[in-house]
């Protein structure tokens, strides 16, 4: 074991000695950035894993067909370099790379996509569910030239290359020798590094919860990083990450804790702050068939709640302003999917208590108000593994507690919280309110899939399930032309601000540090280590 | 005969307690709320199908009952099953975890072990003085301490002289043996010493008292007046008598270094054995919590018996 270990150590030295002297002096190429997380990569294997490095590790060595541009906003070229849409958007051929290869030297050509594309697809009910929502509607793809790919669609999709951008193509030689039991082995496969892959990176050594470490693809079809290396190590605790990056153990952190950012500006290191993809919210149970507290149902009394939050001081207190007010299921950073019309609701306890006091909502002799009998006491269902949300909790109960509303955290684990949203059975009757996160993505198919009634039992939190909202969803899904598209993209955010199953409170940023020793830094809403595209990691570079 | 009755009696009782904590650990982990798939089919790209997916895959659309009879027959085989958060043997994982955990765990309670006695052996001898305030006082200081907060204050400290984080430096390239003995060294330093500080306490306490007791004695009169000096009287009178519940407390201590130290695995980011159980409860992974639960309870059951049987050597007192 240790032999090999330190075969393959002999091996990374042998070939970053052999890229750096074959480099030339255009490039300012070389040493390894080593990058600090708190998260972590659950698995190297797509078809099991869970966490956002995860996907990030994938987005970095396999080829996916389209990728974001350097701002985060457009389709850019990746394995494909072109793409068209045929037979009113059912067909789409994608012109892919010529003359590519894996890192284990086998030819990597569209049959790879289309064999990968087309096992999600037979065992979507099974082993492949974790990626079925990234070929919905497909039937069926082919590969009849290797720099050809053909999808065929059921119907004319909108979000056809927002798609792709998430799907990583796997090398066929490899993983078709691990579909026995029905697709079941596609989940048992570790993947273990060094991973065959043809990203700009090949996985070398992977161990969990403490390290992964890329070496630079010399074989990669498109640009080359200019790293020999990066590693991504990872911390269990926060105190301890700042720690190493200050004492120069690490290069950067690809999120930088709150409490963190003005200590590490101070000491000299690039600090960058965009806007993210996480934003919080505060959950009102929607499902017209909700036995208790019906009042929760009347969007008089979410629009009084939504007048109660101080969204200022969560962005102040609980975020050290590392965030800003949220107004929509569309996050700004969604580019021109976010919908600027819709606003962050004021605070306003007055407006607020006018609103109760119009619907006959008087208070009892404890300050606490009566609606349809019943005192306007909750329960809030909370996760534990969301940081954030205690202090937001009392920043809430606070002003709630001023129009007449009494809150009780009930916290569970997110498991536990889940379940209990979702009880009895599926059928979201039973529970009030609650407080979450979600992380969107750029495009916003995903983000506007959760409050659908299809995903009762899947991703709903809120029990919202509106036929008129539903029908919206699939026609901003059934429509190719993206500006027609985003009409309808914005004309959702109106509705659901109207009905708010959500009450948005505040929009994340992405915060990483680095060392003064590097440039070339690329942001982006997940950070420098991300899935949305391969550019934020090949351009860094040392100063 | 009644020696051999004695080993027969606490060897049965050992197998009957594993198979009753068999039974808990199967029961206790599905009574809590929560769904063990709830998690892992929250994925981005996942459709409402994968909940029911996976329930099928690891077996839990089947009755209680069944699934009962199922990890019984796979434990007889020895096999820990599979691991629903990523798919691979329990084994595996719990090897992986356990060779981590070990070193650190092992050094920090051998720490506290020598420390603990001698702190417990002077302040005993030096009883009444400043020197057993200033002892006891550190002792329980050290013992009341929030390990985390220890762990915290002590990055806090040498960050910078030692790392903060992890077993190793991973992107040492090629280091020689020594190299990497040194890098190992210097990263096991903090989370051994923070269990040791956490520990030694309790061993000091237990040893003063002990101490106490035996120094009270009429032979350590008897060895007082023959002239023996005091180190003497310690180690040959005193401290050897005194062993006898200190030699409970290290069996109990070394039953429990397979549970490793959830919160200084995390503090350090040290991949052991506790940060593993600790994602198992969160992640509702059944089999990984059994699993590590049954390795806890065969540890802990068989260094308690270890104690027994080492009582009933030590103290020929017990059989009467």
């Amino acid at each position: 074991m240790q032999a090999r270990r330190l075969a393959i150590v002999g091996v990374v030295l042998a070939v970053c000695v052999f890229a750096a002297a074959a480099s030339g002096s255009e490039r300012k190429s070389g040493g390894t950035f080593r990058l600090g997380t708190s998260s972590r990569i659950d698995s190297l294997n797509p078809f099991v894993a869970f966490n956002q490095d995860a996907y990030s590790t994938f987005e970095y060595i396999y080829p996916e067909l389209i990728q974001y541009d350097k701002a985060n906003r457009n389709f850019a070229p990746d394995f494909a370099t072109s793409w068209k849409a045929s037979n009113g958007g059912k067909t789409w051929t994608f012109k892919t790379r010529g003359g590519a290869v894996w890192s284990d030297g086998q030819p990597l050509t569209s049959a790879d996509a289309a064999w990968t594309i087309n096992t999600a697809l037979k065992y979507k009910g099974g082993a492949t569910a974790n990626s079925a929502g990234l070929i919905a509607h497909i039937t069926r793809a082919d590969a009849p030239t290797p720099t050809t790919l053909v999808v065929h669609y059921a119907a004319a999709l909108g979000n056809v290359l927002g798609q792709f951008q998430q799907f990583p193509i796997l090398p066929k030689h490899i993983w078709s020798q691990h579909t026995g039991h029905k697709g079941n082995d596609l989940k048992s496969f570790p993947n273990n590094a060094p991973v065959v892959g043809a990203g700009p990176f090949n996985l070398i050594k992977f161990t969990k919860d403490q390290i992964a470490l890329f070496q630079r693809n010399d074989k990669f079809y498109g640009p080359k990083p200019n790293v020999d290396a990066f590693g991504l190590q990872m911390f269990s605790n926060d105190d301890a990450l700042v720690a190493a990056l200050k004492h120069h153990d690490i290069d950067a952190i690809e999120d930088v804790p709150a409490t963190a950012i003005k200590t590490l500006r101070g000491s000299g290191f690039t600090v960058k702050q965009v806007p993210g993809l996480d934003h919080t919210d505060f959950i009102v149970n929607s499902n017209p068939k909700k036995t208790k507290h019906r009042e929760l149902l009347d969007p008089r009394v979410k629009t009084a709640m939504d007048y109660a939050i101080d969204r200022a001081q969560i962005v102040r207190v609980v975020f050290l302003g590392a965030a800003h007010p949220g107004d929509s299921i569309i996050s700004p950073s969604s580019g021109a999917w976010y919908n600027p019309a819709v606003k962050p609701t004021p605070f306003n306890l007055a407006k607020a208590n006018g609103i109760l006091d119009g619907l006959g909502y008087k208070k009892g002799s404890d300050g606490i108000r009566v609606a349809n009998g019943s005192r306007m006491s909750y329960d809030v269902i909370t996760p534990t593994d969301v940081h954030s949300i205690p202090r937001t909790f009392q920043i809430i109960q606070a002003a709630f507690r001023k129009i007449g509303i009494e809150l009780k955290q009930k916290s569970l684990d997110s498991s536990a919280a889940f379940d209990a949203i979702t009880a009895p059975n599926g059928k979201y009757t039973d529970f009030d309110l609650s407080m979450w996160d979600w992380v969107g993505l750029v495009d916003p198919d995903f983000m506007l899939s959760v409050v659908t009634c299809e995903q009762y039992g899947g991703w709903s939190d809120s029990g919202f399930c509106d036929k008129t909202y539903d029908a919206m969803y699939s026609k901003q899904q059934l429509t190719p032309n993206q500006a027609k598209r985003r009409a309808i993209v914005w004309q959702m955010q109106k509705y659901l601000q109207q009905r708010k199953p959500y009450l948005w409170l505040a929009n994340l940023d992405n915060v990483s540090a680095y060392s003064s020793n590097w440039t070339g830094i690329v942001t982006s809403p997940q950070g420098p280590f991300n899935s949305i595209s391969k550019v934020s990691l090949t351009s860094i570079q040392q100063k | 005969m009644r020696g051999a009755d004695y080993v027969i009696k606490r060897t049965a009782f050992a197998l009957v307690t594993v198979f009753v904590a068999v039974t808990l650990n199967f029961a206790l982990f599905r009574l809590a709320p929560g769904s063990a798939v709830t998690d892992l089919s929250r994925v981005p790209h996942a459709t409402p199908e994968l909940r029911q997916a996976l329930k099928k895959q690891f077996g839990l659309d089947k009755s209680k009952g069944a699934q009962y009879v199922i990890y019984l027959k796979q434990l007889v085989h020895g096999n820990l099953g599979v691991s629903f958060a990523n798919e691979q043997p329990v084994s595996t994982n719990l090897r992986v975890a356990l060779i981590n955990t070990l070193p650190m765990v092992l050094l920090g309670t051998l720490f506290a072990i020598v420390i603990g006695t001698l702190t417990g052996v002077i302040a005993a001898w030096r009883r009444g003085t400043p020197t057993e305030a200033v002892t006891v006082t550190s002792a329980l200081g050290f013992y009341s301490m929030p390990t985390h907060w220890l762990g915290l204050m002590l990055i806090i400290i040498f960050a910078g002289t030692l790392p903060t984080g992890g077993m190793t430096n991973e992107f040492l390239i090629n280091p020689s043996f020594w190299t990497h003995f040194r890098d190992l060294a210097a990263h096991i330093t903090l989370p051994s010493l923070t269990l040791g500080l956490v520990l030694y306490g309790e061993y000091t306490l237990i040893v003063r008292s002990a101490m106490l007791e035996t120094l009270g004695e009429d032979y350590i009169l008897t060895a007082r007046a023959k002239g023996l000096k005091p180190w003497t009287i310690v180690r040959r009178h005193a401290l050897r008598n005194a062993m006898l519940p200190v030699a409970t407390l290290v069996a109990l201590s070394l039953g429990y270094i397979v549970a490793g130290a959830i919160l200084i695995e995390t503090v350090f980011s040290w991949p052991g054995i506790g940060r593993a159980v600790y994602d198992a409860v969160l992640q509702r992974d059944y089999p990984m919590l059994q699993g590590a639960f049954l390795l806890l309870t065969i540890s802990v059951v068989f260094f308690n018996l270890v104690a027994d049987l080492l009582y009933f050597k030590l103290d020929p007192r017990i059989t009467e």
